[in-house]
């Protein structure tokens, strides 16, 4: 498939998924179908979305952007988010996104440590940017989806720019190796990382959309992913997209019955879901699904936090469908490892690699461990959608490499049979729905309310989203627990940060344990929490 | 005051948008900040504006904030 994506050595995204499609003959297929929450359905063809996307690369063009230059949607799900990250691609600008319920100090580490210079949102979000704005001073364009008028010199009605810009655009040749998608991730310490991609990583988003998630000619494909996750990007727009495969997107979120309707009406044959979103089908009423005809649907994979052994079971009972479950980061840009048709599905693994990946189960020491045992999961370096560097973060970058092979943070066995088994973390970051959170930020976050003199943040095992925010807060001796002030506290969470940060539960306590160097002994909370002994306690401050 | 009125506050505080203004038939899909885990915050909210308990399970089939409504009514005329 790489010899007919590339051509010319032409690597551009925004290129391969727009405007070859139509120079090979697709400019009329539906390449997306919109739904809006009210159902009402709007089709756009690969030739739409190429002038589309060509008008945005002019308006960018226009307001001074260059390749390298960084730009963010932070949109909802909605036709413009797709328009703009091509659109920006085009131009060899670098295409970032964010998640549409990040609150401000979530969009301030970000955009902030990107020296983004533009990003496009709507008029209701615009309010939490303006109370940041100053502290964005290389932030020099916003454009607004929503306003028929320009807001201020430098907050744009897209509507505006977009009327007047031309359909005529052709993008540079690109190479393989041009900056291309930034995604933010969390670590266990420190502020959110950028992950940054280049144009040469579709080759493996190509790829493993037809190995893995089988697609081709006339499938219609769903991924419920939001454009703010890597998933949304690597394969709610690009893979697909490369391939000249109809998408369907939906712009509501999370109702089985709208899903399923969805499923059924729009003859979906492809669905890429999450497991969380599994795990609330399976606890609706058996009898809804009765209702639906899901003979079209021909294969469903799932991607973020494994698929535990009950929602496999499930699909086969009640809907007759397998469910193929797929591994893989925001750093590696692409699918890894992963449950595929042909292979027997062990229900709980992870899978088996993808042709070409090479995964090693490693001690800390780097040596190869042996089937059975467990260690860190590495991934030999060197696939085309491998992140490039953590922006302004090469050390922190560089230390996630040793020896040639890339250390994912999971830890994993290999069985004999070639199937790898997820086992956890190893480090403290929280995996909520598929969404990594680090612990620090929200303890940060934490901090910032007056109540608070500490906070301490862990992840614990929840049957619906694999784990969930467990927050510890001491008060000032002043201040005392009250209902409102727990409540003060949850909307400061999901304010600031955004509402995947929002801890699920929260204990207030005297103080948080703390090693004689002040760390956070968040295994002693984990500990504590899951009621056992917290073990080695000999440096904790008391 | 109507219990719809009374909701428009707290929809206003949880989601802080000041522009918010709920009706009966609005959904989750209408408030861009409304997801599954601020609804949280929202259960919370409205436990403590109206002093109430929801059961697990109470809130899944409702399909509008109108429905909120008439559970809160009901509860509160028990």
């Amino acid at each position: 498939m790489a010899e007919q994506l590339i051509r010319g050595a032409q690597y551009n995204i925004g290129h391969i998924c727009t405007r070859l499609q139509c120079e090979l003959g697709r400019g009329d297929k539906v390449a997306m179908r919109w739904i809006s929450t009210s159902h009402e359905r709007r089709d756009y063809t690969f030739s739409d979305i190429d002038l589309l996307t060509n008008r945005f690369a002019n308006v960018l063009q226009g307001l001074g952007f260059s390749a390298g230059d960084i730009f963010f949607t932070f949109l909802p799900k909605m036709p413009e988010q797709f328009v703009a990250f091509l659109g920006a691609l085009k131009l060899q600008v670098i295409a970032g996104t964010l998640f549409a319920n990040f609150g401000e100090d979530a969009l301030l580490d970000r955009l902030g440590d990107a020296g983004a210079k533009g990003l496009i949102t709507k008029k209701s979000f615009l309010k939490k940017i303006m109370r940041i704005r100053d502290q964005l001073p290389a932030l020099r364009w916003i454009l607004i989806v929503d306003s028929d008028e320009d807001i201020g010199p430098d907050i744009l009605s897209l509507g505006q720019l977009m009327k007047s810009a031309s359909t005529e655009f052709s993008a540079q040749p690109t190479g393989p190796d041009l900056p291309s998608v930034l995604h933010y991730t969390s670590g266990s310490t420190g502020k959110p990382k950028g992950v940054l991609h280049q144009h040469n990583s579709i080759l493996h988003q190509n790829k493993t959309t037809i190995e893995i998630l089988g697609l081709k000619g006339n499938d219609i494909f769903w991924c419920t992913a939001d454009q703010g996750w890597v998933t949304g990007t690597s394969y709610g727009i690009i893979g697909p997209w490369s391939l000249g495969i109809t998408q369907v997107h939906y712009g509501g979120g999370y109702d089985a019955e709208a899903w399923f309707e969805l499923l059924e009406k729009e003859g979906i044959t492809v669905w890429y879901t999450a497991p969380t979103a599994l795990r609330m089908l399976l606890r609706e009423e058996p009898g809804i699904f009765e209702n639906y005809d899901l003979s079209k649907l021909r294969h469903i994979s799932s991607v973020g936090e494994p698929l535990n052994p009950e929602v496999i079971h499930w699909a086969k009972r009640t809907l007759g469908k397998e469910i193929f479950d797929t591994w893989w980061q925001t750093e590696t840009g692409g699918i890894m490892i992963a449950n595929r048709r042909g292979v027997e599905i062990r229900p709980g693994s992870m899978g088996k690699p993808v042709t070409g990946i090479e995964p090693g189960i490693l001690s800390d020491d780097g040596a190869q461990l042996p089937v059975g045992v467990q260690g860190n999961l590495c991934i030999k370096a060197g696939w085309s959608s491998m992140f490039i560097t953590y922006l302004n973060k090469d050390e922190a970058y560089r230390s996630r490499f040793r020896d040639g092979w890339y250390y994912t943070g999971d830890t994993a066995y290999r069985d004999a049979e070639g199937y790898y088994w997820f086992m956890g973390r190893s480090d403290d970051v929280i995996n909520t729905a598929g969404h990594l959170i680090s612990p620090f930020e929200i303890e940060s976050a934490l901090l910032e309310i007056e109540e608070v003199a500490e906070s301490g943040v862990i992840g614990a095992p929840d049957d619906l989203l694999f784990e969930k925010v467990v927050a510890y807060v001491a008060l000032h001796d002043r201040y005392q627990y009250s209902q409102e002030l727990e409540l003060k506290i949850r909307l400061h969470v999901t304010n600031k940060l955004s509402s995947i940060a929002t801890p699920q539960e929260l204990f207030f306590v005297k103080s948080i344990p703390k090693n004689k160097s002040g760390k956070i002994m968040r295994r002693v909370l984990k500990a504590r929490y899951q009621g056992n002994d917290a073990g080695d306690i000999s440096t904790l401050e008391e | 005051m109507t219990t719809l009125e009374k909701l428009n506050p707290i929809f206003r505080q949880v989601f802080e948008d000041d522009e918010i203004i709920v009706k009966r038939e609005t959904t989750s899909d209408d408030i861009d900040a409304w997801d599954s885990l601020s609804h949280i915050n929202l259960v919370m909210a409205i436990e403590m504006e109206f002093k109430i308990r929801f059961a697990l399970g109470e809130l899944q089939s409702l399909k509008n904030v109108g429905h909120l409504a008439d559970l809160i009514d009901k509860k509160l005329s028990r």
